[in-house]
């Protein structure tokens, strides 16, 4: 028996390993990306598109559900978005507080009659509401169905080419809708999708919608948050936009070219990770048309949104992310190694599968046998020891590289004190944060076989202040 | 492999994190006093700076600014506030003589710079202050270049700004240049070789389909009158792309000298050529359409009922109209956009 668990320990070593390796990698590949841009002049870059006809004109989508907190300091963060020609559309999904009201106080709401263009199903709209103060803000008030079926009644209600998503909870810079529809514009359309850097709001100073200051949180739950978001965002996401095998764009903020999205029949309603799963459909749908269209993920335009601050909520925000990354990896298993889908089946819907999914697995064995080494002879405590040291280098070390590649790059937070704080968090990782994640994702894997999509159970407290 | 290893391996990354860590705290704290004594410059010399464009005989800080540590980054500030909100000021003498004077040759050497984000910033800089001297070592790069990448196209722009027609017919070496670029640098050259250009750019001489869409594109962008007449005769054109290009400019320009001219594309086969066609009888006003705007209310296609609809708007009875039409027309969807356009009006009543 224990000769077993030696092999599974030096398995376990191997995936680590492994794995730490291609994080590694995409270290180095997102590194050099970065660093090549990091010194540009944002702003005189953009500052040409501000005044450009070019510039196709976007649809916000703000999907809400029990936001009464935080609904209209995200629309009025939205209206000051330096960008030529906007829309936004809040959609309030059967909220069940006092959302709408909130919408209609603030900006003067009145119902109107809508033709909406029915491209893709949703459930029943109730009303459709206009701004006298600002028409172009409007407002859906629909039956509950879930962020995914919000989305697609505000895709059937937008009058624009492209839209962006973004959570109703969230922040965005200035000037972030404008680098992000840069690629979309340069690249005449090529690019179909982008997506930016989510940030954490929580401990900023934040008044009249605006960002004003950065710091940093007291609660250690919510700096590792920060860790873990530049560990995904920066190492993962760019890389893997580099390569064009990109599976997600977070649902917090992004834009899609509608038609595409339309294409590809919008938002599932049967998944809760709709973000995900919509852009690997697009993938495939680019894949079996053979386009040389694109998805990339640009580090710079940053949103600012609300991490939980308890581990409650921590806890099923992560059951439900992982659950969704299951149920989308098993709804386009057909892409799964499949040569047809190029790099994304051979490369990316793997390397989900077994660093993102699986992960959490191995992962969770691996502290198993260290403890079952140390306390109770199961393995050999050299071998213990080995696992152990892995376990921290591909939790801890990644994460503080992480850290130190944002300082090295965008260092958005301004004080040596935040870089050494989030350093220092981020070597604790292995100790007490990623253990709780590593339980919470191997719950998730079992929820994804209990049905039931339905919103976050995200307790606001409002990033406003 | 030992516990040993693992353990070097684990102690020196830590080790040369810890290194970094130090290195970037210390670059922090280095940047962070630089950016402050950057802003402290940038303040004390504001005042004398605003004097000297106000009055160029009060020359305080001609002789202020040569005192500054960080006299490029400073200056560049103060020349980008002053552009970015004075009227006119790109063409402003005194804008170019003081980039000329002091930072034209930190430019160049910092357009041979391997960095390509300094290249970059540098190519933006040199477009906003104008800066003329540059240009020979600017077309020598862009006759090197032979890929169409974010550096070359704004390589392009800044040419452009500074009145070069070359850049019209390096860009037509790209088959794949976008209609886009094409229209940015019409945009940033002075009137005469603007208007040359796109002359030549009708004729299209030398078949390049891109370059005349992009020609037609910025003439009704910029409602250039003096090409009507030719952007009208591309109304006959039998490519469709170019039919529609002439029709957006049209719309843009808000003038037509025959408005019959529109009859056979409100009925065309093409539904963008009627939805263009429904907006441009609504800018225009041509009420001899009305009729036809009604049956296009009932289009099969969403644009087109919702053009016909925001066309009827334009009229002077078009609420009447709407509100007629949202009740009787035959067609349901008809109806609906109707109603939807009426109730538009909601915001501007206010």
């Amino acid at each position: 028996m224990q000769s077993f668990f030696e092999v599974l320990a030096y398995a376990i070593i191997a995936y680590m390993l492994f794995s730490s390796l291609s994080y590694l990698g995409f270290f180095l590949l997102a590194f050099g990306k970065v660093k090549r841009e990091a010194n540009l002049d944002r702003k005189e870059s953009t500052e040409d598109l501000l005044g450009n006809q070019n510039t196709f004109p976007v649809s916000i989508l703000v999907p809400a559900y029990n936001e009464e907190v935080g609904v209209t300091s995200t629309v009025r963060s939205l209206l000051s978005l330096e960008y030529p020609e906007k829309e936004i559309i809040v959609i309030d999904d059967g909220s069940k507080d006092k959302t709408s009201e909130r919408m209609i106080e603030e900006f003067q709401m009145k119902e109107i009659p809508f033709a909406v263009r029915l491209h893709i199903e949703s459930a029943e709209i109730k009303a459709i509401y206009q701004s006298s103060i600002f028409p172009y803000i409007r407002l859906i008030k629909k039956a509950n169905g879930g962020k995914a079926d919000a989305l697609n009644a505000g895709i059937n209600l937008s009058s624009y080419p492209y839209f962006c998503a973004i959570d109703g909870d969230s922040i965005l810079e200035n000037d972030g809708l404008l680098k992000t529809m840069k690629p979309i514009i340069e690249s005449d359309g090529q690019v179909i999708v982008t997506g930016g850097s989510v940030r954490i709001a929580n401990g900023c100073t934040i008044s009249r919608s605006k960002v004003e200051a950065i710091d940093l949180p007291k609660s250690p739950i919510v700096l590792m948050q920060i860790v873990e978001y530049f560990r995904a965002f920066l190492i993962g996401r760019l890389a893997l936009s580099h390569l064009n095998v990109l599976l997600i764009i977070s649902g917090a903020f992004g834009v899609f070219n509608k038609e595409r999205v339309i294409q590809a029949g919008g938002y599932n309603k049967d998944t809760v990770g709709e973000d995900m799963e919509l852009v690997v459909r697009l993938h495939r749908l680019l894949r079996e048309e053979k386009s040389k269209q694109r998805i990339e993920y640009i580090p710079d335009p940053v949103c600012w949104t609300e991490a939980p601050e308890t581990l409650d909520v921590l806890k099923s925000q992560r059951i439900r992310w992982q659950r969704g990354l299951l149920e989308t990896l098993w709804s386009h298993k057909k892409m799964m190694l499949n040569p047809k889908y190029g790099s994304v089946g051979l490369f990316s819907m793997p390397y989900f599968l077994f660093v993102e999914l699986l992960g959490a697995v191995f992962e969770f064995v691996g502290y198993f046998l260290i403890i079952g080494g140390f306390a109770f002879s199961l393995i050999d405590p050299f071998t213990a020891g080995i696992l152990f040291l892995v376990t921290i280098f591909y939790g801890s070390l990644i994460s503080a590289l992480a850290v130190l590649l944002e300082e090295l790059t965008l260092h958005k937070y301004p004080k040596a004190s935040h870089l050494m704080r989030l350093y220092f968090w981020a070597l604790t990782e292995t100790f007490w944060y990623r253990p709780l994640m590593v339980f919470w994702r191997v719950l998730g894997i079992f929820a994804a076989f209990r049905k039931g999509a339905h919103w976050g159970d995200m307790k606001r407290k409002g990033i406003s202040t | 492999m030992s516990l040993h290893f693992f353990w070097i391996l684990s102690l020196s990354l830590l080790l040369g994190q810890l290194v970094l860590l130090l290195a970037l705290a210390w670059r922090k704290e280095k940047m962070s006093a630089k950016e402050q004594a950057i802003t402290q410059q940038y303040e004390a010399l504001i005042d004398s700076f605003s004097s000297y464009m106000l009055d160029p005989s009060d020359d305080r800080f001609l002789r202020e600014i040569q005192n500054s540590t960080h006299k490029i980054v400073v200056l560049e500030r103060l020349l980008n506030g002053y552009v970015a909100v004075t009227k006119g000021s790109v063409a402003s003498p005194l804008v170019t003589k003081l980039s000329e004077d002091l930072l034209a040759a930190h430019y160049a050497k910092q357009l041979a710079r391997k960095d390509w984000a300094s290249r970059m910033n540098t190519l933006y800089y040199i477009e906003d202050f104008h800066i003329t001297s540059l240009k020979p070592l600017l077309k020598e790069r862009i006759d090197k270049s032979s890929i169409l990448d974010q550096e070359t196209q704004q390589l392009l722009r800044t040419l452009a700004s500074l009145n070069e027609p070359a850049t019209i017919s390096v860009l037509a070496r790209y088959p794949d240049a976008p209609v886009r670029l094409y229209t940015d640098v019409f945009q940033r050259l002075e009137e005469q070789t603007r208007m040359e250009e796109l002359d030549a750019a009708l004729r299209n001489e030398i078949q390049n389909n891109a370059l005349k869409h992009a020609a037609v594109s910025y003439i009704g962008r910029a409602g250039l009158i003096a090409f009507l007449p030719r952007i009208e005769a591309e109304l006959k054109t039998g490519e469709a792309e170019m039919r529609i290009q002439a029709l957006k400019a049209i719309l843009h320009m808000q003038y037509l000298t025959d408005p019959g001219l529109l009859l056979s594309f409100l009925q065309s086969q093409s539904w963008t050529e009627r939805m263009y066609a429904s907006r441009i009888a609504g800018k225009l006003q041509l009420s001899r359409f009305k009729e036809v705007l009604s049956v296009l209310l009932g289009d099969p296609v969403w644009w087109v009922r919702y053009s016909a609809a925001e066309a009827l708007l334009q009229f002077s009875d078009g609420d009447i109209l709407l509100t007629h039409l949202s009740a009787d027309h035959p067609d349901r969807f008809a109806r609906d956009m109707a109603a939807q356009w009426k109730s538009s009006l909601l915001g501007s009543e206010t």
